[in-house]
């Protein structure tokens, strides 16, 4: 894993540290701290420490730098103390990235945890040619996006401090959603769509709270989520796919809580826990998913620094859409290193089959979670050809209102009313006209929602059978809509 | 346009019709409150096919299948709000009595129908689903067929004595089911297309020489002239003759008296005229009547796609043979001509040589 700053270096060694301590049955802790004293030492003192469990270093083995910028003429040192509950002592190394071979890694001398029984590690580097406000904005936004997956177990500091120049101490602590009652053993998706609804609330989790000028509360926000997941024989592992979207409105008077891409919607992309860019095969997915049959009019997708950005039509300027997706293997074997070194490196597929697999993965969660969405909210999603029909609801239902009240046979409009349920006919056109276009427009999203579920079964027999076979793999679904008429086909 | 109905029957009619129209808005209401998408079929009729072998049934007046419209797309919801705003109309004229034309309906809501196709058709579908013809909607329209001859009849309070004056046209009469007292002495029924053949034939007294009924649908015949035509036929028992251009589009207003018109094909056992013969004009009279060069003319790429297309309709191969070798010579020979064409070479050849001598000599197809 090549580094081209030292900015994108300390945001993996973040990164790695989370996965330390997600990996971690214990309540950890993240600090993340920036210190430097201006006037004596220009250089920036980074340091990541974190009580998850210890580090292999192999993970530090594949890390190489190839800065290229001058002013990033750092010495390419890390300094690393860790150690893992079963360890007696704390191992203290010393990496230099710019080199390679043997000569890489200094041990040093140990020091020793004196029974206590602990695991950890921490993470050190100094650079006099960092911008701290840059590097800070990016830590800042990393950990802002980490906290939508939500881990309750995993607390993070993050601390910037100049010694020498007083009040200039900065301090923020990203912890987990627990405004609402998730607990510890939700699953994976259950968090991520509680961190993403957070996520939207504290305005990309900006805010330390909800902000309240814009939204009053949890529910109004629509929330729809589905995984796809698929188990690879081969591997004895399970390749999962998740999403969550939410929908929110917001006031466009409210100018202060400006967003950052306007009405795009950012896609944010996870893969194995860690936010990345989004790979091209992911984002030609997106665009090949049928949002129309949700009412959704997808004008483009913009690629900026790696980041997806999707360009809706036709969508109010109040309403905006977050989308958040999460890929990993369910046996994570990152951190183990006998399983990644023996059995992954060599087995896997090939890349090309394993992205297209990512690509109908992503394909079906997205999918799942708009359907998610249409089941609780089914007016709001619905195709655009039902709206066209929804709109020919008021005339049809003040027409058989017209047949009704204008029948000469009172018996019949007794009836009529007796049916609807309306008790008098004392209650007038308006409201049968009322009762009878609800009742229309509710069978007009009924049959939308059945016809999605009759239309799902093509593509998956046609389109994506194939490499599914060559796989050898075992199509599962798992989401929150009961009924799937695609689960009868594998 | 109010009128009183004298016929207790067509009161009993109504009656029915309007128990119909509640039949079905109940079952499209309980339909809707059971969460139901409801199920409209419309059978589906047609007076002719165009398929190779003759073993269709298209003669048989049975439905050959049945659309279906549901709340699932755009164009049936639509083609269902303009049926129960017609049905809502229609039910409001039975129940007043009233009647109204194709075009008053059109007028009530022209920015939903968008045009009068949409409303005929919606019209069609309501005759189909209540099984009854158009005239028991209460919806009319506009007479547009003439007659005179030796007739006389009643239509409601209103007397039509033709006989009186037989060259003298009258309009027919738009309520066709309200006619009564019909009588005749006339020995034939000639219908010709058009009204200036009819004029020529009212101009030059061919009444007072032929004791006739001469009929005009002026061009495509209307509803009620076929049904007047029809009940002519039915009550009177003598022949009908039909006088047509010789050129596609005479040929076919022919066939849409004796086989009705694919639009109309739900009521066509109604509207059709089995008996009537075709007196002319032939594609064989331009050489029979001398018929000058220059009054023959070349039939147009429109002319040959339509000829070729009616030349495939079931109905002539297995009812009228003949009449299809006519049709069939006429692409031939490339020319189609006017009934005006024969009197070139004397205004009353009409009157005086060519229709006496075709009946007489029973030169009719």
């Amino acid at each position: 894993m090549e580094f081209s700053s030292a900015q994108k270096l300390c945001l993996h060694l973040i990164s790695s540290a989370y996965q330390r301590c997600r990996l971690s049955d214990q309540i950890c802790r993240l600090a993340v701290g920036l210190t430097r004293s201006s006037s004596s030492d220009p250089s920036l003192q980074i340091s990541i420490s974190d009580t998850g469990i210890g580090s292999s270093l192999e993970e530090f083995q594949d890390l190489k730098v190839s800065f290229t910028n001058v002013a990033e003429n750092w010495d390419g040192m890390l300094s690393i103390k860790t150690t893992s509950i079963s360890d007696s002592e704390i191992h203290n190394y010393q990496i230099n990235l710019k080199e390679s071979g043997s000569s890489r890694i200094t041990r040093l001398p140990s020091d020793t945890k004196n029974g206590a029984i602990f695991s950890g590690s921490e993470v050190c580097l100094s650079s006099s040619f960092v911008n701290p406000d840059l590097l800070l904005a990016d830590i800042h936004s990393l950990l802002e996006k980490l906290l939508i997956l939500n881990n309750p177990n995993i607390a993070i500091q993050l601390v910037s401090e100049d010694y020498d120049v007083p009040e200039s101490r900065y301090e923020k602590v990203f912890l987990a959603n627990t405004s609402e009652q998730s607990p510890i053993s939700a699953s994976s998706l259950e968090k991520m769509q509680s961190g993403l609804k957070d996520y939207v609330l504290k305005h990309g989790n900006n805010l330390s709270s909800i902000c309240n000028s814009c939204f009053t509360s949890w529910e109004e926000l629509k929330v729809g989520s589905g995984v796809a997941c698929c188990t690879v024989n081969r591997l004895h592992t399970e390749v999962v796919m998740e999403a969550v979207i939410v929908i929110s409105n917001m006031s466009i008077q409210n100018t202060t809580c400006f967003r950052e891409y306007g009405n795009k919607t950012e896609v944010l992309y996870f893969k194995d826990f860690s936010p990345c860019a989004m790979p091209q095969i992911s984002m030609k997915a997106l665009k090949s998913i049928d949002w129309k049959r949700y009412g959704l009019h997808l004008g483009g997708i913009v690629e900026l620094d790696g980041i997806a950005l999707l360009e809706w039509e036709n969508l109010s300027t109040d309403t905006h859409i977050d989308i958040v997706l999460h890929s990993y293997l369910k046996q994570y074997p990152a951190l183990d290193r006998s399983f990644f070194a023996l059995n992954f490196s060599t087995v896997i597929p090939a890349p090309r089959k394993m992205s297209q697999l990512d690509r109908s993965l992503l394909k079906k969660a997205v999918k799942l979670s708009l359907d998610d969405l249409k089941d609780k909210h089914s007016g709001d999603f619905l195709s655009s050809r039902a709206v066209q029909i929804r709109n020919h609801a008021p005339d049809l239902a003040q027409t058989i209102a017209g047949l009704i009240m204008s029948s000469s046979d009172f018996d019949f409009q007794r009836e009529c009313f007796s049916l609807l349920g309306l008790q008098s006919q004392d209650v007038g056109t308006e409201i049968m006209e009322n009762s009878i276009k609800e009742k229309i427009v509710s069978v007009i999203e009924m049959n939308d929602k059945e016809s999605d579920k009759s239309k799902e079964i093509a593509p998956f027999l046609f389109e994506e059978e194939d490499h599914i076979q060559e796989l050898e793999v075992e199509f599962q679904e798992s989401d929150y809509s009961p009924l799937d008429l695609d689960m009868d086909m594998f | 346009m109010e009128r009183k109905r004298m016929k207790s029957e067509s009161q009993s009619e109504n009656a029915i019709l309007l128990t119909k129209i509640k039949e079905f808005t109940r079952s499209l209401l309980v339909n809707l409150i059971n969460g139901n998408s409801p199920i409209i079929l419309i059978d589906r009729f047609r007076n002719h096919c165009t398929l190779p072998d003759s073993n269709c049934f298209c003669g048989s007046d049975l439905p050959f299948g049945k659309e279906v419209l549901t709340l699932c797309k755009e164009t049936h919801v639509h083609r269902l709000d303009v049926m129960l705003r017609v049905l809502l109309i229609v039910q409001k004229l039975l129940q007043e009595n009233k009647h109204s034309s194709k075009r008053d309906i059109y007028y009530m809501h022209p920015s939903v129908f968008l045009d009068q196709s949409v409303v005929d058709r919606a019209i069609n579908d309501i005759c189909v689903l209540m099984q009854c013809s158009r005239h028991n909607l209460n919806v009319v329209s506009a007479g547009n067929g003439l007659v005179m001859g030796w007739i006389r009849f009643v239509e409601g309070k209103k007397i039509f004595d033709c006989i009186s004056s037989p060259n003298t046209s009258h309009p027919i009469p738009v309520y066709v089911e309200d006619i009564k007292d019909i009588i005749s002495v006339a020995h034939y029924i000639l219908v010709v297309e058009k009204e200036s053949v009819f004029q020529r034939l009212a101009n030059d007294q061919f009444c007072n020489a032929n004791c006739c009924i001469v009929i005009s649908g002026r061009g495509y015949p209307d509803i009620p002239t076929r049904r007047f035509l029809r009940l002519l036929v039915d009550s009177l028992h003598i022949p009908a003759y039909c006088l047509v251009d010789c050129d596609p589009y005479g040929f076919d207003i022919l066939t849409t008296y004796r086989f009705g018109s694919m639009q109309m094909a739900y009521d066509t056992k109604h509207l059709r005229v089995p008996e009537i013969h075709w007196l002319g004009a032939f594609p064989s009279d331009s050489e029979r009547y001398f018929v000058p060069k220059q009054c023959l003319l070349p039939l147009t790429a429109e002319d040959k796609r339509k000829i070729e297309a009616m030349l495939h309709r079931c109905y002539l191969q297995r009812e009228v043979p003949q009449w299809r070798l006519e049709l069939k010579m006429m692409l031939q020979k490339g020319v189609k001509f006017e009934i005006e064409a024969l009197s070139v070479h004397t205004l009353s050849f009409l009157t005086e040589s060519y229709i006496p001598s075709k009946i007489h000599c029973k030169v009719k197809i």
